[in-house]
């Protein structure tokens, strides 16, 4: 078997779509990526990243526990290089999992999202292009299985472990190298004259509930846009 | 004294392919309780029940040695998985085993493992399930097994429960694999038999859990999330959405997929072929292995050619590794240790389209009766 | 140190919901508080699907308040009404499957006490009255022979609530409830008088009537546990659907349980006394 049968493009794929590991599509080895399902280079894998982060809309970085919570020798540095990459990304939102629970009575898509629901978060906030970091990968190939399903969103995951073969294009055993990594060619894509889609918008945007917290404001959470 | 604290850790490949063996005479509880000696277990709990009780009393007597950390007698199998399932949520490595009855005790427990992304190894030693009572190996219970996501090995001899069960610790830790491995042997044919078994040195150990490179986070206290309810009841529909159950079960079908890689590196391939070449093939696992490997050499004395596939891992299933050694194939018999032929119907399901060999619907002993090698015999030429 | 699973890595506290923001600054944990300090800081449990006026609800909130150290606790439910608001709470919360708590418990406790040889875990069932007195009796008593050192708390609604009010083991003799169409045949399960026989250290029954006795009940249970033995706590906690209790008389009703049947009981075995007053003398000084 071999990655170049079944595709793993963005969504909506359907009722429910197979788990890509089924379908073939295997993890790559260190040094290596996924991409759509077919294996390629570090390299080849940043740049497919780093455009599409650059060119899609409404990109949104979401950090898991892993990364939220300074646990450990290595997650602050960790952290810091998830902040220098979203600076280089004009127009990205950071919007935490920073649990796994099912939150009652229902999640706030502008506040957080959650593998019990994660596309409400992507349709809400119309979320076209995103990264994973941090997240324990039970619970990232669920979210990206919910997500492929449902939504157009093209799905990046920087897994510290083995990679996900749902994401539409992932980098296995990613520290904070591998981010820093897909800032450099971030930038080095803008050096190449690519103009990111928010070049006017340079920096992070909050997201409502975000913005209402920092001012303290209580926060009511819109309703589904239809 | 000799305990684990002197053993020596080495890497999983170094202790089931590198250090040098020596060679025993031993039983194939002897072969399970020696791989437990040297797979650095935290806990073991046990529960006794024919066949397996020898394994676990040895284990116990691990225990004294020093080499497991912590280990009791549980209440009964229901107990024992439950316990086992709370270990190993800790991030420990843990163990337990059984038989038959037993198992079909325990069954919903097992089966909740894999959802539960549970990393451990349960040994399964084959016995009829009751009724009429009967202590005698038959491996029925494996039939329930094979749709439980457990990962599931059946091993042929001694040899095969002393390297698989060490590679079942492996296994089972993978990042991307977090699932429970069950490695079989057939009842007293395999546990209460002797044969030679080669060995790695005792003062060797595999490495500890890394439990924080796993599929979930631990329930400790010291990982995050601080809010960890990781296998939160999926049933309010406006919170929670049903697809996610759907994604976890898919999850675990998937995180099979992606064990094909460790299963055949630490177990040398999903299935062995022996005389690749034949029209007429054996497809066997556990027991019948050995009793197929003596009819093929009976057959080669009578000038006939016979190969033999040896299904090592029934989950995953060798799916392109059994359609590929069956491709030329004319008829296939699939001897068996049970009354349904749990192994028939997988050999059938995965070779439809796939070959054109006339596929037996036996030959089958059950209820503890052994198997002639006359009967496989019989049933390879039958058509003759 | 548990607690550096509150830490926010730096320059995400912004972006962090409310809710943790709150438990990270104003949360319980590594403070000692107390039940007049509820209503000044986050608790571990604020929303849940659990019915209005529900005594079982009410209770948990009391009793995770009481959590000696909610930072190195583990809680352990199973099926029924108690783990809709346990798994919304701020704590590692495991389910199992039907019957398992206490086997689950068991290997968290000593799988935990390997793994931190220095640092104590505790480890609470809080399961109701099905799951403690019947489907999970072995594993409960078994528990309790074993001398686990964990707390078991059951909350006893009298009858299987999140099913839809079938008799359980703890439901009252004559009570007609769905599965007695002719009302229960035999006498509520006799659960104090069982950990009794089973060397249980602590027992205490109690209502939902007295929030600082709730408090000090589990906050010693809590701690018997982590030094002494297994502990049992059996809370009345009525359904109010099933037994249609109005939610206004709820406690009301939990009183005249109280005063007529329940009452408040503590049984404690000598060496968890000689461990509360080592408790009480450590603290006065």
């Amino acid at each position: 078997m071999n990655g170049n049968e079944y595709r793993v493009k963005p969504g909506p794929e359907g009722l429910l779509p197979p788990a890509a590991a089924c379908c073939g599509v295997v993890l790559s080895e260190k040094g290596q990526g996924l991409v759509e399902g077919a294996l390629k280079s570090e390299n080849d894998t940043l740049r497919v990243m780093a455009r599409e982060l650059l060119t899609r809309q409404n990109p949104t970085i979401f950090p898991g526990p892993l990364v939220l919570w300074a646990w450990r020798e290595g997650v602050a540095d960790k952290a810091a290089s998830v902040l220098e990459l979203a600076h280089e990304i004009p127009g990205v939102r950071i919007i935490p999992m920073p649990d796994y629970r099912p939150i009652y009575p229902k999640i706030d898509p502008e506040a957080v999202i959650n593998p019990c629901h994660p596309n409400l978060t992507i349709w809400h906030n119309k979320i076209e292009v995103c990264v994973f970091i941090g997240v324990h990968c039970h619970f990232a190939n669920i979210t990206l299985k919910m997500i492929r399903a449902g939504t157009n969103c093209y799905t990046i995951t920087l897994c510290h472990e083995a990679g996900h073969e749902d994401s539409m294009a992932s980098l296995p055993f990613a520290d904070a190298n591998q981010v820093r990594a897909l800032t450099e060619t971030i930038r080095q894509l803008k050096r190449e004259g690519l103009r990111p889609r928010y070049a006017d918008t340079p920096g992070i945007l909050l997201t409502a509930a975000q913005e209402a917290l920092s001012q303290g404001l209580v926060w009511q959470p819109a309703p589904v846009a239809q | 004294m000799a305990n684990t604290v002197n053993q020596r850790v080495v890497t999983p490949e170094h202790l089931l392919f590198e250090a040098p063996r020596t060679k025993a005479f031993i039983t194939g509880s002897e072969a399970a309780s020696e791989a437990v000696r040297r797979a650095n277990v935290d806990i073991a709990i046990a529960y006794p029940i024919t066949p397996q009780s020898e394994t676990m009393e040895r284990i116990g007597n691990l225990f004294a040695e020093g080499y497991i950390r912590d280990y009791y007698r549980a209440e009964d199998e229901v107990g024992a998985f439950s316990a086992i399932s709370g270990a190993s949520r800790t991030g420990v490595r843990c163990m337990t085993a059984s038989s038959g009855p037993g198992l079909m005790r325990g069954l919903e427990t097992i089966a909740s493992w894999p959802g539960h992304r549970l990393p451990l190894v349960f040994l399964i030693m084959c016995r009829v399930i009751n009724a009429p009572l009967s202590i005698q190996p038959d491996n029925l219970e494996l039939d329930y097994m094979l749709t439980s996501g457990n990962i599931l090995l059946h091993g042929e001899n001694q040899q095969d429960f002393f390297d698989y069960t060490l590679a079942g610790f492996a296994i089972s830790e993978k990042c991307e694999v977090t699932l429970p491995v069950a490695v079989a042997v057939d009842g007293f044919f395999v546990t209460h038999a002797r044969a030679w078994v080669e060995m790695p040195s005792a003062e060797l150990k595999l490495p500890p859990r890394d439990c924080y490179s796993e599929a979930v986070p631990m329930i400790d206290n010291e990982n995050p999330p601080v809010r960890i309810a990781r296998d939160a009841p999926i049933q309010k529909s406006n919170f929670i959405s049903y697809q996610m159950h759907a994604a976890w079960q898919q999850e675990i079908h998937a995180a099979h997929e992606r064990s094909r890689k460790w299963v055949s590196r630490y177990i040398n391939g999903l299935v062995e072929v022996v005389n690749p070449e034949a029209e007429t093939l054996i497809v066997a696992s556990g027991s019948a292995v050995s009793q197929s490997r003596e009819a093929l050499r009976q057959a080669e004395e009578m000038g006939k050619k016979v190969g033999l596939i040896k299904v090592k891992s029934l989950r995953p299933f060798p799916t392109a590794e059994l359609r590929a050694a069956c491709r030329h194939a004319k008829r296939i018999i699939v001897p068996e240790f049970n009354c349904p032929g749990w192994l028939n119907r997988e050999v059938r399901a995965t070779l439809y389209g796939h070959s054109e060999a006339k596929i037996a619907d036996g030959p089958r002993v059950y209820g503890g009766i052994t198997m002639p090698t006359e009967l496989i015999l019989e049933w390879l030429f039958k058509s003759e | 140190m548990a607690l550096r699973t509150l830490q926010v890595s730096p320059g995400f506290m912004r972006f962090m919901p409310k809710e943790y923001q709150d438990l990270v600054e104003k949360g319980p944990f590594g403070r000692k508080l107390k039940l007049s300090d509820l209503g000044t800081y986050k608790e571990l449990l604020e929303e849940h699907p659990m019915c209005e006026g529900c005594a079982m609800a009410f209770f948990i909130r009391l009793a995770l308040t009481a959590l000696p150290a909610p930072e190195h606790t583990v809680i352990v439910g199973t099926a029924g009404c108690g783990r809709l608001s346990l798994s919304q709470a701020a704590i590692p919360f495991v389910y199992g499957n039907y019957c398992d708590t206490n086997g689950v418990a068991t290997g968290i406790k000593r799988g935990l006490a390997l793994r931190f040889p220095d640092q104590p875990k505790d480890v609470v069932v809080i399961a109701g009255d099905g799951g403690l007195s019947d489907i999970g009796f072995s594993q409960v008593m078994h528990g309790w022979f074993r001398q686990e050192k964990f707390t078991t708390v059951m909350l006893d609604n009298e009858v299987y609530g999140n099913t839809g009010g079938q008799e359980s083991g703890m439901t009252k003799r004559g009570e007609v409830v769905k599965m007695a169409p002719i009302g229960k045949q035999f006498e509520k399960i006799d659960m104090i008088g069982l950990a009794k026989t089973a060397g249980v250290a602590y027992i205490a029954r109690l209502t939902p009537t007295n929030p600082s006795r709730i408090i000090s009940t589990i906050r010693k249970a809590v701690l018997i546990a982590r030094e002494v033995g297994p502990t049992y706590v059996q809370a009345y906690t009525s359904c109010n659907i099933e037994y249609s209790i109005p939610p206004e008389k709820v406690l009301e009703d939990a009183r005249q349980v109280e005063k007529e049947r329940y009452g408040f009981l503590e049984i404690i075995s000598d060496e968890a006394k000689a461990f509360l007053a080592a408790q009480d003398a450590a603290h006065r000084e």
